[in-house]
């Protein structure tokens, strides 16, 4: 199993992400990592304050117009963060703290999903408080995003790390 | 460019008058909009607080590029002979608490202009707080000031001036009753009192105390300080995304039944992701200086919140946007201020981002 993440870290591909120096390399993907994140994040985020109570002016179905750009984000980062993972393999999958932060993310997307389908699915509620299990997937979401966030953040720091 | 990043200390020198001389003018404003009762002269004063406690953020930054300056990065050796040590640890200080409540007073008066379109009546202990804020804002900022001045104008340092004036009262005695002073001084140059108070005073001030970089170690010696402010940073960038894509994305034409009234309720989330962001930003900042204060793509970061500021005061102040009604276009100025945020805000993300890499490395 080392092996197998060695020679994949020891990729072409991966040298040049680690290696190469070039803005286009690790700092190039690593940024559009961020923006992925600022925008599914932040997109999400309002989404799930609005169904907790906050801007009670702001309808909730419109906001469903967001949601490409929030998968599209998502689908960025899958690839980005596939390839920083491949630049730095034997580090980061021997790193319990990586899959702390896949399970924080499993969990939000299937929060995303059910937020998706049952609270944009049901009628809304017009001015009233959401039910309370539209809330409790509000919170699931936030507070799942949060962990992965800093997780994500602690992957340079605790466990093995190598720099990257 | 690359000449004047050289030498900061003029961006300190030019951007230091702003947090107090701006600022009064404002808080003359405000005061007088509060005595008579006038609604714009009020938003006038808020607007003012707000783009000077912006503009802060790069006054107080600049101020250590001033200093890394003043100790020589790369040319100069030594700090100059007229400049204390000392003095700059007391400014900075000052600097630091005035910064404080300067950002607090913006925080606050963004606030205020932000209910005055989004509720129908502010709260009563709104302005009435605002103004306590501004003047305990003005007074610590004035004060900075002052201690500023010591920094280079040595001949006006208050010891210098004690000094001066005790040898011209000994020499005026010494006028009216001759023989009365032992060891009389001939005269009295302000250089002698100059240099009597630098060399006593240059050779105290390498151990000087000092709450910023006291605050500063605390940052980096704490190994979970680093990744929980970086974490926050994070975080803080996601509210900030969460106002700028849904307001200005609905501004450029998406989900257009939306009126532009129900997407500016989004702002403050925006405005709190900013607030974390400042302060996590500034403890980064005060933790190690020297990994920004040299580096271009730092200054070019505090230039686009600059210009971030200056853009979030179009949705205070400019009534454009609140054209867009249901289902109702925005108007071309609207969308140009909408479009110029976003550009403004990947720009901030970029420059942070890109820090370690373009310029000098962390």
């Amino acid at each position: 199993m080392m092996a197998l993440l060695q020679q994949l870290e020891n990729s072409g591909f991966s040298t040049w992400v680690r290696q190469s120096g070039s803005l286009w390399a690790f700092p190039g993907i690593l940024l559009a990592h961020t923006y992925g994140m600022g925008i599914m994040v932040g997109i999400i985020a309002g989404i799930d304050l609005k169904i907790l109570g906050l801007m009670p002016g702001l309808p909730l179905a419109p906001l469903q117009k967001f949601f490409p750009l929030v998968w599209i984000a998502f689908w960025v980062n899958a690839v980005t963060g596939t390839a920083l993972l491949a630049a730095d393999a034997s580090t980061k999958l021997t790193n319990p703290d990586f899959g702390i932060k896949m399970a924080f993310i499993v969990l939000a997307v299937i929060s995303q999903r059910l937020i998706q389908t049952r609270v944009f699915g049901a009628p809304d509620p017009g001015g009233k408080p959401f039910p309370g299990n539209a809330k409790m997937l509000a919170v699931m979401s936030i507070v799942c995003w949060l962990g992965a966030i800093t997780a994500g953040r602690l992957l340079a720091y605790v466990g093995p790390t190598s720099g990257l | 460019m690359i000449e004047l990043l050289s030498n900061t200390s003029h961006i300190h020198l030019l951007l230091n008058h702003v947090p107090t001389t701006a600022f009064f003018v404002g808080l003359v404003i405000y005061i007088v909009a509060l005595l008579n009762g006038n609604d714009a002269l009020k938003k006038a004063g808020l607007g003012i607080f707000f783009m000077v406690a912006v503009i802060t953020i790069a006054t107080y930054t600049s101020g250590n590029a001033a200093e890394a300056f003043l100790r020589g990065i790369g040319t100069r050796s030594e700090v100059p002979v007229n400049v204390i040590t000392a003095a700059i640890r007391e400014h900075e200080d000052a600097a630091l608490w005035a910064t404080l409540f300067m950002e607090i007073t913006g925080f606050f008066s963004w606030l205020a202009l932000w209910q005055w379109k989004s509720v129908a009546r502010l709260p009563a202990w709104n302005l009435p707080l605002i103004l306590v804020l501004a003047l305990a804002s003005f007074s610590m900022m004035s004060r900075t000031a002052y201690l500023g001045g010591h920094i280079s104008h040595v001949e006006i340092r208050p010891e210098v001036v004690a000094r001066h004036e005790v040898c011209l009262a000994l020499v005026d005695a010494e006028t009216k009753h001759p023989g009365s002073v032992k060891n009389a001084p001939d005269g009295c140059p302000w250089q002698a009192a100059v240099d009597a108070v630098t060399a006593a005073r240059g050779a105290a001030s390498p151990g000087a105390a000092s709450q910023t970089r006291d605050l500063g170690l605390f940052v980096t010696s704490h190994t979970w300080m680093w990744p929980t402010l970086e974490t926050l940073h994070f975080v803080g960038l996601s509210m900030l995304f969460t106002a700028v894509l849904i307001v200005n994305l609905r501004l450029l034409g998406m989900m257009k039944v939306v009126p532009y009234s129900a997407v500016y309720q989004v702002l403050p989330i925006g405005m709190i992701g900013f607030a974390i962001n400042l302060v996590s930003g500034m403890l980064f900042f005060i933790g190690v200086p020297s990994q920004y204060n040299a580096n271009g793509t730092f200054y070019w970061k505090i230039i686009f919140v600059l210009l971030g500021g200056l853009n979030v005061t179009y949705f205070m102040l400019v009534d454009g946007a609140w054209r867009a009604g249901p289902g109702i276009d925005a108007p071309v100025s609207s969308k140009i201020a909408a479009a110029s945020a976003i550009f403004i805000w990947v720009a901030v993300l970029f420059c942070g981002h890109m820090l370690p890499f373009i310029g000098n490395a962390f």
